[in-house]
């Protein structure tokens, strides 16, 4: 009876310190195991503190993104402005650079072939009056075998064996292309008798005169620059 | 045998504690008060066994009754948004040093006792 009621005790007492040791490691494994910081974790006072200062914040933040918004306006408007103004110039830039040859142009025009004959030689007197013929005529570009003719183009005879256009020497056959009203370009070259066309076939030499709807001439290669010539004040 | 039970039981509780699943945040809470509650009675059965007046009925009954008492009471100090769980906590705690400070001093009285005997007896020899 005596040893009964001790194996009771006994199990009686182990059952309980099984009983709390269990419960004691399964809460530290949970305190271990549960991350504190996170939302699911918390208690209410704590989520109404965080809930609170994200408030705080969120405004802070839509505060300075309406902040950010206005400057990002400024900032557009300036730079529409500005960009405004670049395009200006730059459309003035390119108009100039058509108007003095540095860019490669096209448009409707003519194409004067002139040829080397047995007889005759093309001089360089030939494509200066061809010049000036065409640009009474009002073409509005010109070019010699792809040397383009601009404000200081000189085209002159080397020795009467070559001919130089802005310094660079060129041969028969001479292609002169221009662009203009095709129909006064044509008819100003091809008078009667006075005309260039009628002269230099008098004189022999071969002149082929086209007609084109498009033509390309190329821009001016070389260096376009005022060493003396300066603004006037 | 009582100790090799215990032991024992200490041994498998802690292997089963680790291996369960964990539980909620929110009921840790009440398991902790539960645990403060049995750790008091268990203190409070090593106590009442220094002093010969130890039940193994009370001490269950209190073990368990305690410890459910306490969760109880968590939960309608959360209901009435009163926080009981710290009156509990107070109580455990504050008993839980009593029981110690009985249980401390009876062990340092025995230890002294046993010193002084043995000085007795040496004395007793040496006068012998």
């Amino acid at each position: 009876m005596e040893k009964r009621n001790k194996i009771i005790f006994s199990i009686i007492l182990g059952v309980v310190c099984f009983i709390l040791t269990m419960v004691i490691f399964l809460q530290f494994k949970t305190i271990s195991q549960t991350d504190i910081i996170s939302i699911e974790s918390m208690r209410e006072e704590e989520l109404k503190q965080e809930l609170s200062t994200y408030k705080t914040k969120y405004d802070e933040v839509v505060t300075k993104l309406e902040e950010n918004n206005k400057k990002i306006l400024e900032y557009e408007k300036s730079l529409s402005s500005e960009e405004e103004a670049t395009n200006l110039i730059n459309k003035e830039l390119e108009e100039s650079n058509d108007l003095i040859g540095k860019n490669s142009v096209q448009g409707e025009g003519i194409i004067i072939t002139l040829t080397d004959t047995k007889d005759s030689k093309i001089t360089a007197n030939d494509l200066l009056t061809l010049m000036n013929e065409l640009k009474q005529a009002g073409a509005e570009a010109i070019s010699i075998n792809d040397q383009r003719i601009v404000y200081n183009t000189y085209i002159v005879d080397i020795n009467y064996t070559y001919i130089s256009v802005n310094g660079k020497r060129i041969v028969s056959p001479y292609v002169v292309k221009a662009i203009g009203n095709t129909t006064y370009l044509e008819s100003a070259l091809s008078q009667k008798q006075y005309g260039y066309i009628d002269k230099m076939l008098a004189a022999k030499k071969s002149v082929v005169l086209e007609r084109q709807s498009l033509i390309d001439i190329a821009n001016y290669t070389g260096d376009l620059s005022f060493e003396y010539v300066k603004e006037e004040k | 045998m009582v100790i090799l039970a215990i032991i024992i039981g200490c041994i498998v509780g802690a292997l089963v504690g680790i291996n369960l699943p964990t539980i909620s945040y929110t009921y840790s809470g009440y398991l902790a008060i539960g645990i403060i509650a049995a750790i008091d009675s268990v203190f409070g059965g090593i106590t009442a066994s220094i002093n010969g007046k130890f039940d193994l009925r009370v001490f269950v009954s209190g073990f368990f009754g305690n410890a459910i008492l306490a969760m109880l009471l968590t939960l309608l100090g959360e209901k009435l948004n009163v926080d009981i769980y710290l009156a509990a906590i107070v109580v455990f705690v504050w008993r839980m040093f009593t029981n110690l400070a009985i249980i401390r001093r009876h062990y340092i009285d025995k230890l002294i006792n046993k010193m002084e005997n043995k000085k007795n007896e040496n004395k007793k020899e040496s006068v012998g």
